[in-house]
Parts: C-alpha cells; structure tokens; sequence
C-alpha cells in the first residue's frame, strides 16, 4: 500500500512536470547571453574560473555574491569529467545563448570540433590560439610582461635591503607553454637587475596541492632564497602560507602572487602582507571585452592578444612594503617594454639561445 | 516467519527500486530547502531520458543517445565490481584497471598498425588485457598471501595513474595534458549513431557493453567457472571442502573483474576522444562503479539498469545546472542511494531481532 502511494505521487510528479510546459521568454532588454562552460574545478576556484565569472558578473552590473541575473541572462555549467566538454558544449548551443564561452586550453579540442557544427554560433575562449575558427574569439595573455615585472619588482626590492647576491624561486603547476612564459618572464624581470641570480625552479605537477609548495618554500626559504613566485593555481597559495609564517616571525623572505592580487591572502598582521606584489592576469578583462563585443556587433572571431597596454596583464602595487622608489622603477619599465627597449621571451627554447635564463630549468615548451 | 521477512525487505530488487525512488525523494525535497524549483530537476531528468526538452518543446534524440553513452562506463565498472563481489571480494580498484585499460587502448591506437577494423580491436583487447593482468595480480596475492584486496586495489589506482602519465608523455605527439589525434582506424565511431543522433558520442562502445553483460551473466548463472566463484563467495572454506580450487576461483574472478574496468577506459579512450588525454586526475568512473553494482545487486541485469541510471543523472547534471539547481545534487542522490542500499543490510538484521522475538514468544506461550 505504502509503495503504492509513492508510485501515484511520482506519477502525479510527472504530470505536474508535464503540465509546467512553458517557454523561456529570452530576456527583452537587448543584452546578450552567455554560458560559462568549465573544468571540474568549477567558478570557486579563486583563480582562472572566478575570474571569467566575475567579468561576465560585472558585466550585468551584478556582483559574485548577489548574481541576480544568474540564469536569466547569464550561467554557468561546470563539466564534471572531460569526456563531457563535448555533450555540454553541444548542449550550449541548442540552448540559444548568445554567445558561449569556456576557459582553459584543455577545452580547445572540444571547442574545435563543436564550433564549425554550430556557425552561427558564438564561442570564446581564454588562453587559447590555435582553435582557428571564424566563429570563435580566441584571448591569449602575454604572462611573460607580467612576470617580468614581478621579478623586476622582486629583485629592485631585494637591492634595496641590501641583500648580496639574493636567490630567486619559482614554483609552478604542471609545465606546459603557458607557464614556462610566467618562468621566463619572471627570471628575465630578475636578471636584469641581478644578471647572474641564482633561481631555483619546481613544478609540483598539480594545480591543488598547497602541501607540495609549502614544503618547498620552507626549504627554499632555509636556503636563504629572498623571494619565491608561484604561478601555480590552489598550490601556489602554499608558498604564501609558508612565506606568512617566516615573516611572522621577522625573516626576510617574500612571496609572489599569480592572477588576482593575492595581497590580502598574504596579510599576517595589520595591514603586513607576505605578498610583496602578485602578477595580475585579468581574465576578467576578456569576459567584458567579449561581451561588449557581442552587445555592439564586433564580434569576430580570431585571436586577441591581452597585454600590458591594455591592462590585461600587469602588477599589484597594494603591499606598502613594496617600496616607492621600486615602484617607479617598475613604471619606468613598463614603457620600455612596450617600446620594445626590452625584449622578453615567450619560450625557454628563445630564451635560453639568448643566453637570458640559465640552463637546466624544468620548464616544458609544449 | 517467510511472510514476514517478506513484508520488511521484499526482494532484492524491488528494494533497489525503491531505495532510487526514496533517493529521488530526498533529492527533491533538498532542491526544494535550497530554495530553487524541483520540478526543474525532473525536467532535466526527463530531457536526459526521453530527448524532450519541455521549456521549448524541442525534441532531440541527442540526449538519450549521450545519457545512454556516459551509462556504458558506469555498467562496464559495475560489473567490474559486480564480478569481484560475487566471489567476495571487494574491488576497490576498478578506477586503476580503467586507467590501465585506458592507457594501453590509447599507446595501441597511436602506435599500432592502421589498419581498418584490426587497429581498434587490438587496442581494445589490449586495454582488456592490461585491465585483467592489473586485477589478476591482486587476485593472485590475495588467494596465495592473503594480502588484502581492498588495501592492495587502492594502491594500485595510484600506481595507475602515475604510470598512466609516464607512459602517455611518452606517446607522439604528447604534451603536458594530450597526445596527437588518433589516426581515424583506431577510433570506435559509429558513423550511422552520429547522423541519426545529430552527432552524438555514441559510439561502438554499447555493442561491446551488451556483450560484456551477456558474457557476465553466462559466466555467473550458466558455467560451472561461476558457480565455483559464487560458492567462494558464499563460503570459501565450504568450497575448499567441497574441492572447489579456491585459488583458482579468487584469481581468475579478479582477473575477469579488472578486464571488465580495462574495457572501459579502451572504449572512453576511443569513443569520447579523438586524442590521448595524459590524465591529471581520475575520470571516478570505477569507483562510481562499486555504487552501481550494490544498487544493481551485482546481478547483469540489475547492473546494467543501475548503470542507465547513474547515465542519466551525469547526463542531466549539465541539464540541471542549465536550470540553475547545482550539480552537487546529482552526487547527493547517488549518495542516498547507496546510503539507503546499505541501510537494507540493517533491516535485515532488525529483521532476525524480530523474528528471534516472535520465536521466543511462540515457545514462550507454548
């Protein structure tokens, strides 16, 4: 009898559902709409995701905690395993969102196969080049501006505490093109303060794992290494936690943050932040210049490059300790590299035939 | 006494049912107290199933084909399980044999001979192969030295996977997170599902899915191999004594366990990917497994049933988070399931307590 019961009420269900058939009514005030499609990690991921997410947020005039608009304008589909890039992808499209976006270079196959199905649709996607395809806005980053004047910040800072010979580390996710441009930039921004720094480099192979860069920092730090940057997503946030605790306690060692200004991740007492500066890389930027482009009829596809001229890289200023002499500095080399005064590299294989980096890093070109 | 028995927990598989029903309650009334629509749930449910999207009254049979392509993973593992438990182990390992058979379909389809039809069954059979030889050798320690099987399978999905990354970077083509495109003979395809499916990812994967829980069932209810296997199950020193080779029976079942999982990372590896993935994670599909084989009983049938079912919900998760209800749900609901078929266990011991009480009563009065 009870099971009965449940049998009639699950049916009931059902012809409520049935019953519920209305149709979406697309938003009339002339805003375009886009899905957010990500990796596993989701828009929580204090990194690349959240960063995307808060642009298209922004963009509505909406903020990350009170999304008001989330589903009627815009939302966000997170793909739990990669064999479902594809399906969400398609299902996207049947959807009707004005445009689609996803965030991440795994995801370019899958965008490569699914946009020349749908041409009449519109796709972007972040740090990607290579899709190549006339409906798909493609965003590229130059890290390596950022990151050099993160290291420049680090090593004008370390001459002003008088430090002989300072050393320099690096800690990175899983290597790859993208990341070795943080490296190289990075070392150059040292080395052309200190031409024969000593740089140590590690790569935990992971994007979540804090435990692997802390240990690595605290024995970095027991060296005497100055300044350690990571450009290693949830794992770099162990070389923070690491660098708060020496800090703590009156050493001398910073470090760097990666993508959004980890300045107050770093705060230990006060206003007293282990983050010396962070290498900003607004992803947030292509959100909103996509989207704008789509609301005024620009859209096209191909690559845009996001540099320092236009703010999508650059560095955070927000530690005080960061002096203002060193700040200057760092201005002043901002011009120089976008006057080409100063040439970066994007790949180990340039720079070290150019005799920028030293050999034996662990960076991967590919 | 019977009929009691059978008021409290009927058979198992009308418990199953039940126990997906009561999950689906609980689920429902969550959506509800997060405050979003439940019915909302059951539209991306229905769309999953039936290809119907009621919001827009579009039908696509894309849907049922991809709700029926994410369930050939999930019965395949659950076999995996299913098999191994029959015999009385538990096969933790699932996930490692996937990755194995994963891997080795992914080296046999970059490197092996291009010829139509050979090359995908050779990577196939070779992702069989390293799936049984990865379960076998703990069926082998286990029946020899008594190593747990449980610590041992665990164990190995590690080794899998860090194996699965040294051997893929070593692959043509192989960069940080995928190898080169397969070249087209090795991939499982079904080019007449792709255009009556409006490009689907179903692919040959589900013939082989049939005739793996075809070659279950025969094995387990029709050969005297598993009736061997089931009577270690039952009771492993009666079957010693009754000259059933136990050793035999342990190793072969983890064996035929594991080559279940190993064809499931072959036909994920060449039916959802046109690429080698080098992994950074585990895709869970074996351990989303061992959830499939409690709720099916470990049964062909009720595996597979149990396998469309956790289909359907990965497939309306993406369905769901469109519809704004997170996808977190989905996992609650799988939880429940598996929580509410492990409470069966408790009911039939309150079941025993109750009819030692009526048997005492009964003498009592006598």
């Amino acid at each position: 009898m009870k099971k009965l019961t449940i049998v009639v009420l699950v049916l009931l269900l059902g012809a409520f559902v049935f019953a519920q058939g209305t149709k979406d009514a697309k938003p009339a005030d002339g805003r375009p709409t886009i899905r957010l499609l990500t990796d596993a990690t989701g828009i929580d991921d204090k990194s690349f995701n959240a960063a995307a997410w808060r642009g298209i947020v922004e963009f509505y005039g909406d903020t990350v905690e009170n999304p008001a608009n989330r589903g009627n304008l815009y939302d966000v589909v997170t793909a739990q395993t990669q064999d479902m890039y594809i399906p969400n992808l398609r299902q996207a499209a049947d959807e009707g969102y004005d445009l689609i976006m996803v965030t991440g270079f795994t995801w370019a196959d899958a965008l490569g196969e699914v946009a020349p199905q749908y041409p009449n649709q519109k796709f972007t996607i972040v740090d990607v080049d290579w899709v190549g395809q006339p409906n798909v806005m493609e965003f590229i980053y130059s890290e390596e501006q950022g990151s050099f004047l993160v290291g420049l910040a680090a090593a004008l800072q370390a001459k002003e505490d008088g430090i002989a010979n300072p050393r320099f580390g690096f800690i990175g996710g899983v290597p790859g093109s993208t990341i070795t441009k943080f490296e190289i930039g990075y070392i150059q921004g040292i080395r052309s303060v200190f031409p024969n720094a000593v740089i140590y480099d590690y790569y935990a192979n992971d994007w979540g794992k804090p435990e692997l860069a802390k240990a690595q920092a605290k024995n970095w730090y027991d060296m005497g290494v100055y300044c350690i940057f990571s450009a290693a997503g949830g794992t770099g946030n162990g070389t923070i936690a690491q660098a708060k605790e020496y800090r703590a306690q009156g050493k001398n060692v910073w470090a760097i943050g990666v993508d959004s200004d980890q300045y107050t991740d770093g705060i230990y007492t006060g206003t007293k932040s282990a983050v010396l500066t962070s290498m900003l890389k607004r992803v947030e930027n292509s959100s909103l210049m996509v989207l704008n482009a789509v609301a005024d009829g620009t859209f096209k596809g191909g690559v845009v490059q996001m540099g320092m001229e236009d703010e999508g890289v650059g560095y955070s200023a927000a530690n005080p300790e960061l002096s203002a002499s060193v700040r200057a500095q760092v201005d002043a080399a901002k011009t120089d590299v976008l006057n080409g005064k100063i040439k970066l590299y994007k790949t180990y294989k340039e720079a070290l035939a150019a005799g920028a980096v030293p050999a034996g890093l662990a960076a991967l070109d590919d | 006494m019977k009929a009691e028995r059978k008021r409290l927990s009927e058979s198992d598989g009308a418990t199953s049912v039940l126990v997906v029903l009561m999950g689906f309650l609980v689920g429902t009334i969550l959506v509800a107290l997060v405050g979003k629509n439940p019915l909302n749930m059951y539209k991306a449910l229905f769309q999953a199933l039936s290809g119907y999207n009621i919001d827009n009254g579009r039908m696509n049979v894309r849907y049922i084909a991809e709700t029926l392509n994410y369930s050939v993973p999930f019965i395949l593992c659950g076999l995996s399980m299913g098999f191994a438990n029959r015999v009385g182990l538990f096969n933790i390992g699932g996930e490692g044999q996937y990755i194995m058979g994963l891997t080795l379909a992914q080296t046999v389809a970059l490197l092996g001979p291009q010829i139509p039809v050979l090359h995908w069954v050779l990577a196939i059979l070779a992702a069989i192969i390293i799936g049984a030889l990865w379960g076998g050798v703990v069926g082998i320690l286990k029946a020899k030295y008594e190593v747990s099987e449980v610590v041992s399978t665990i164990m190995l999905n590690y080794v899998a996977l860090y194996l699965s990354r040294i051997i893929c970077l070593q692959l043509p083509g192989a960069t940080t997170y995928k190898t080169a495109n397969f070249p087209k003979t090795a991939l499982i395809e079904n080019t007449f599902f792709q255009a009556i499916t409006h490009n689907s990812l179903l692919n040959n994967g589900i013939f082989m899915m049939i005739v793996a829980v075809i070659i279950y069932w025969f094995i387990m209810e029709k050969t005297s191999l598993g009736y061997g296997m089931r009577a270690t199950g039952f009771n492993k020193d009666a079957a010693r004594a009754s000259g059933i080779p136990v050793v035999r029976s342990i190793s072969i079942s983890m064996a035929i366990s594991g080559a279940f999982a190993g064809l499931a990372g072959g036909i994920v590896a060449l039916g959802s990917f046109k690429y080698g993935r080098v992994l950074a994670g585990m895709d869970n599909y074996g351990f989303d497994g061992i959830a499939v084989a409690l709720v099916g009983n470990c049964t062909a049938l009720g595996t597979t049933l149990a396998g469309l079912l956790f289909g359907l919900l990965k497939n309306a998760q993406a369905l769901m988070q469109g519809k704004q209800i997170p996808k977190e749900i989905t996992f609650i609901i799988q939880g429940l399931i598996v929580i509410f078929i492990a409470l069966r266990s408790a009911l039939k011991l309150y079941q025993e307590y109750l009819d030692k009480r009526q048997l005492q009563k009964e003498v009592g009065v006598k």
